[in-house]
């Protein structure tokens, strides 16, 4: 899942300050299980903005929408007449579907209410972890399931660097080596001639930015069109 | 082959110390201190941002100094310079006639005083060394022939106190068959560090110079003794000393080693 995290209450309000009618937008996929932008926080967020134009004297609404996924076309359309009525979107979902709700309603600004974090596990209630950086060119059946490019800072390809101590990550000693990590799981597995051969530079050319990615279906659907 | 190269194929003992280039554009001290450490040890290494602490570029220093006709190992690291980057301070280090190359991953840059910067890594130490390898016979990544081929003794740096230590030697293992000849160990505590670590690298064919680092210029008495002790122990082919804090003593170092 998309993990993200609500902005500072000061910089959103900032944000806002220049707009009457406010819609907050939130999403109910990724940053709803991560208790950032989903139905609940932006009722949330918009009793706060309320709360405190009130305080000032303004005469500012903020409304509450909140759609299934804010990344997917079709779900931005049920927005349609409540944007017409609106002269602001807040928006509480990651940088992509912030991005679709801007692209789908182009005549009404848009703003972020939450910073996108990374690509990571539900650990528990509260507590989420990266785990993935969507680098097009999976190593984690060679690494044991243990992936070097998200967990080591410096996204070493063939081993440790020197920084290793008592297993942590020179960046912190709360964080765990991934190279001590990768090593322990296929020692455990017997599979440590994973690590033996030196693995060649990352194709960073291949990844292409910004990245597309089509399903045949979808070629053979409306290559005749095209 | 390199003086370097030659003195590590021919001596019972390298010796090599640490230069950090000027936090600023002042040279002259360092080429100063430079003209007078090159005559008493085989190399001057020259770091490069070390500690993730931008200074003058390791490459300028390094070509200043091989022009006074020091032997310069130049240091270069993954975490400021993808290889493109890297490819082009490889090669103007060989038009220079820097034969020696260190090339290690860095320091992260949270640990420096620049954290917010953007870390690099496009390549790892090990793909590094195979750059330069690559370099070295005539043509660069892309498989584009070179107009002019550098020729480089090969190093690496390794943490011969780590622990866990097998995941490290791994990584040491395949230095070795990427190019690396030796091998500078992060500053050691003692000789114990040393002996489990050189019974498992013996058969790698890499030269291992003990890394020795005086952090208090008050406390050298210590580096001096474990030098002795090191050098005493047959165990490894070289020293490599430094003393970030005050490297301006690095003469009075050596004359307290009696180097």
């Amino acid at each position: 899942m998309i993990v993200a995290q609500r902005k500072d209450f000061e910089q959103i309000k900032a944000a806002a300050a220049d707009f009457r009618k406010v819609l907050v937008v939130g999403c109910g996929t990724c940053v709803a299980v991560c208790l950032t932008g989903g139905e609940k926080e932006a009722g949330i967020l918009a009793a706060q903005l309320d709360l405190a134009s009130q305080i000032k004297g303004e005469e500012k609404s903020f409304a509450v929408a909140c759609v299934e996924r804010q990344c997917d076309l079709e779900f931005l359309d049920e927005l349609a007449e409540t944007v017409l009525d609106h002269d602001a979107l807040l928006s509480l979902a990651c940088g992509a579907g912030i991005q679709l709700l801007a692209e789908r309603y182009p005549r009404v600004p848009v703003l972020a209410g939450v910073d996108t974090t990374f690509i990571g596990i539900n650990r528990d209630v509260g507590l989420w972890e990266e785990r993935c950086r969507a680098c097009r060119s999976c190593l984690l059946t060679t690494t044991g399931g243990i992936c070097p490019v998200s967990l080591c800072p410096k996204g070493m390809l063939n081993g440790p660097c020197g920084g290793t101590r008592q297993g942590k990550c020179e960046t912190d000693p709360e964080r765990d080596c991934a190279w001590s990590l990768i090593y322990e799981r296929l020692a455990g597995l017997d599979r440590l001639e994973n690590l033996s051969a030196i693995v060649a530079p990352r194709d960073h050319g291949a990844r292409g930015q910004p990245g597309r990615q089509v399903h045949p279906a979808y070629l053979r659907r409306y290559s005749a069109h095209e | 082959m390199s003086k370097f190269e030659q003195a590590l194929a021919d001596k019972d003992f390298v010796l090599t110390v640490e230069l950090d280039p000027p936090r600023g554009v002042a040279l002259a001290p360092l080429l100063e201190l430079a003209g007078r450490l090159a005559p008493r040890v085989d190399a001057l290494v020259v770091s490069d941002n070390r500690g993730a602490m931008p200074r003058l570029s390791a490459l300028a220093a390094a070509t200043r100094l091989a022009a006074q006709g020091a032997e310069v190992v130049l240091t270069l690291t993954c975490r400021d310079m993808n290889r493109l980057a890297l490819t082009s301070q490889m090669l103007a280090a060989g038009a220079a006639g820097i034969g020696n190359l260190l090339l290690v991953s860095g320091d992260y840059v949270s640990l420096g005083d620049h954290p917010g910067a953007k870390p690099v890594y496009d390549l790892d130490s090990v793909q590094a060394l195979g750059l330069a390898v690559t370099l070295a016979s005539g043509r660069d990544l892309a498989g584009q022939e070179l107009d002019g081929a550098p020729s480089f003794c090969l190093g690496a740096a390794v943490a011969a106190q780590s622990d866990p230590l097998p995941p490290q030697l791994i990584k040491l293992k395949k230095k070795a068959q990427a190019g690396a000849r030796f091998i500078v160990t992060q500053p050691l505590n003692g000789l114990e560090e040393l002996q489990g670590f050189c019974r498992q690298t013996a058969t790698l064919g890499v030269k291992v110079l003990a890394g020795l680092e005086v952090a208090d210029p008050g406390q050298r008495q210590g580096v001096v003794g474990l030098l002795r002790e090191i050098r005493g122990s047959g165990l490894v082919a070289g020293a490599h000393l430094s003393m970030p804090a005050a490297q301006d003593d690095l003469p009075a170092l050596l004359d307290a080693c009696g180097l």
